[in-house]
């Protein structure tokens, strides 16, 4: 058993690393497939418009939020959601093709580097590249204690 | 129904819910809609693993039940931001109630605290939104 005398921060200079682009349909059916999962019986947020949460939806397409921790050295096993905040521009409709805008917004520590918090920052486009909303998702990584097992 | 702002006052309650358990096949469903397919939503013996006594609610399929209690009052293009910090785990089986508290406002919008407990009064998540009054 190898036993790590400091926790192994996240490299800073990831901060700003960015995604490739990448467009998403909001197909019908998974607007409703969501709307059943949440229990959404308004049929404006199962046909013409994503509730409020649903941008997480599109952001986490293709194992995108995976693949941000993996580009990171993250154990996904150490991972919690902390924070989550959505900010909105325009409606996005069911139909439109939405290009997702990922990037490592910040990196910091908190208890002396047991915890570090990841900040992603994705933005959400129109097919015409108007704004349409922002996703700032905040993971907490739980770093093992020195010595611990 | 809409919230008639001018007949609530700051620190009032204007809207709770009750949110009764998830099932397995609740998360299953969640996990399949939103391509979050962590196993600690969906398989107990890797949430025992974990320490879990049963399966994991996720995060954000409790932030989709506030956004619910939301956009019961207000429709979804008057939300400027809407934002939530998970602080405890709610577990499937467990049943939540919601609140949705006047906490600021101003000409032509108006901000809710938003609370998440279970019947045992765990905190699980909270939350602020921001509402724009005229479209």
């Amino acid at each position: 058993m190898f036993f790590q005398s400091t926790p192994v921060a996240i490299d800073r200079a990831h901060i700003g690393d960015t995604l490739a682009p990448f467009d998403v349909v909001v197909e019908p059916a998974a607007l409703a497939a969501f709307a059943d999962a949440i229990g959404e019986t308004d049929p404006v947020y199962r046909h013409e418009i994503a509730p409020p949460t649903f941008m997480k939806v599109l952001e986490g397409k293709d194992n995108s939020s995976r693949r941000i921790m993996e580009a990171l050295g993250v154990d996904l096993r150490r991972i919690l959601h902390a924070e989550q905040r959505f900010e909105y521009h325009a409606p996005i409709r069911c139909g439109e093709t939405v290009t997702v805008n990922r990037r490592v917004a910040d990196i910091s520590s908190r208890k002396e580097g047991l915890l570090e918090l990841v900040l992603i920052e994705t933005q959400f486009k129109s097919a015409t590249g108007g704004l349409l909303g922002t996703s700032i998702q905040t993971v907490m990584v739980r770093n093992p204690k020195p010595g611990a097992t | 129904m809409s919230i008639d702002l001018a007949s609530v006052a700051l620190g009032d309650v204007v809207a709770t819910a009750e949110g009764p358990p998830f099932d397995a096949q609740a998360l299953a469903r969640y996990a399949q809609a939103s391509g979050d397919l962590n196993p600690l939503h969906t398989d107990r013996a890797f949430a025992a693993k974990a320490g879990f006594p049963d399966l994991v609610v996720h995060g954000m399929l409790n932030m989709a039940r506030l956004g619910r209690l939301v956009t019961a009052h207000f429709p979804a293009q008057q939300i400027l931001s809407f934002s939530v910090r998970f602080e405890g785990v709610l577990l499937a089986g467990q049943a939540t109630t919601m609140a949705m508290t006047l906490s600021a406002r101003s000409e032509g919008g108006a901000e809710f605290e938003l609370q998440m407990r279970t019947s045992g009064d765990q905190r699980i998540a909270s939350g602020v939104v921001k509402v724009s009054t005229f479209l």
